[in-house]
């Protein structure tokens, strides 16, 4: 008896372990344009390697775009929208922004704290993404002042399957020493013009700790990851900002940044 | 006298093909809706094409308009009514042609 009731602890602990991470994403199919035009952005809270559950979005907080350093708020141009993953269907935001002109365009979230009731505590991915028109570097490598930020090292727009990907985790403006890190594959990516990820996934995990991969900063808060496929691969820091209180509860101020591998045909 | 002068051109030289063998000419054009394209031109490290010559040219190679980019490193003109092509010119070997079908609506 007793050894059947700590099997059943044992199977509710593993189905309370989450196998994958929860991840913040601004997705756009292209990082690189070769020509401006009207780009079409999803916000989703998600679990980007299996597509699993959607948690609900609040109103962001802040929107908006960097580009040649000037700041433009996007916050009248979100739209509710709901997400469907594997396993349930979530609200989300969608925003149709025109990006015409040369250069980086910086897209940065700073999204209501997301309550995770089996934690009892918030989680807030503030997130950023970087596409490029034309080629033109102007604005990617530098910090936008969120209070948690992952600089990049390596243009985010511009990697090969194979390049490294190298990062800052900043928090409050300050290098975040041994900075944990999630690194997530967009592994089912959305399908074009529906709110929902393709059914299909690319990879296969082997073994749970691949489809969340941990990787930490060094004492100056910089990290090095080596892509080894094309697509969207996250990158989420956690707990680096300054917020660490919300409502009462903890709050967990997460940094993520999003970079697109292409291959070499 | 003469050997500043040789001297001063061929450091002029040195930088002028340093600057172009190091970085990769830009320029993307769009159509502005209003009957005239902006160019928008730069360099692969960054840095701006402020007075780099632009030309439009006719099916022929004919010049239509000749300017450079400004301060901005932009360069507008009028579109021209039949096909075109758009040369940013910086330089032997650094320079882009973009046919007027490419121009972004």
């Amino acid at each position: 008896m007793k050894r059947t009731i700590g099997f059943l602890i044992g199977m509710a602990l593993m189905i309370a372990t989450p196998a994958a991470a929860h991840f913040q994403m601004i997705y756009t199919p292209e990082a690189a344009l070769t020509s401006g035009g009207e780009l079409d952005l999803k916000l989703v809270f998600c679990h980007p390697f299996e597509a699993g559950h959607t948690m609900d979005m609040g109103k962001p907080l802040e929107f908006f775009m960097v580009h040649k350093e000037q700041k433009t708020d996007l916050m009248k141009d979100l739209k509710p929208i709901t997400w469907m993953s594997e396993t349930n269907s979530g609200a989300a935001w969608e925003a149709k922004v025109k990006a015409r002109k040369m250069g980086d365009f910086v897209f940065c979230l700073v999204p209501e704290p997301y309550f995770e009731s089996k934690e009892d505590a918030y989680i807030q991915q503030i997130t950023k993404v970087i596409v490029n028109n034309a080629g033109m570097p102007t604005d990617w490598d530098a910090a936008v002042g969120l209070p948690a930020e992952i600089v990049a090292l390596d243009k985010p727009y511009a990697l090969w399957t194979g390049n490294v990907f190298r990062g800052v985790v900043l928090g409050d403006g300050k290098p975040v020493p041994n900075a944990e890190i999630e690194v997530e594959y967009l592994n089912h990516p959305p399908v074009p013009g529906k709110n929902t990820f393709q059914k299909e996934p690319l990879v296969v995990a082997p073994q749970d700790a691949f489809v969340t991969m941990t990787i930490k900063a060094d004492a100056n808060g910089q990290f090095c990851f080596g892509i080894p496929k094309a697509g969207w691969w996250g990158f989420a820091a956690l707990g680096v900002g300054p917020m660490d209180k919300y409502k009462g509860k903890e709050n967990s101020q997460d940094a993520v940044i999003w970079v697109k591998a292409v291959d070499m045909k | 006298m003469k050997g500043f002068f040789v001297g001063g051109a061929l450091l002029l030289l040195l930088a002028w093909t340093g600057l172009a063998s190091a970085h990769t000419p830009l320029c993307a054009c769009y159509d502005n809706g209003d009957g005239t394209v902006t160019c928008e031109g730069g360099f692969s490290d960054g840095s701006s094409a402020a007075g780099v010559e632009m030309r439009v040219e006719d099916k022929a190679g004919n010049v239509l308009e000749k300017g450079k980019m400004n301060e901005l490193s932009e360069f507008v003109f009028k579109k021209p009514d039949g096909d075109y092509k758009i040369v940013f010119y910086a330089g032997p070997g650094h320079d882009i042609v973009i046919d007027g079908k490419d121009v972004s609506e």
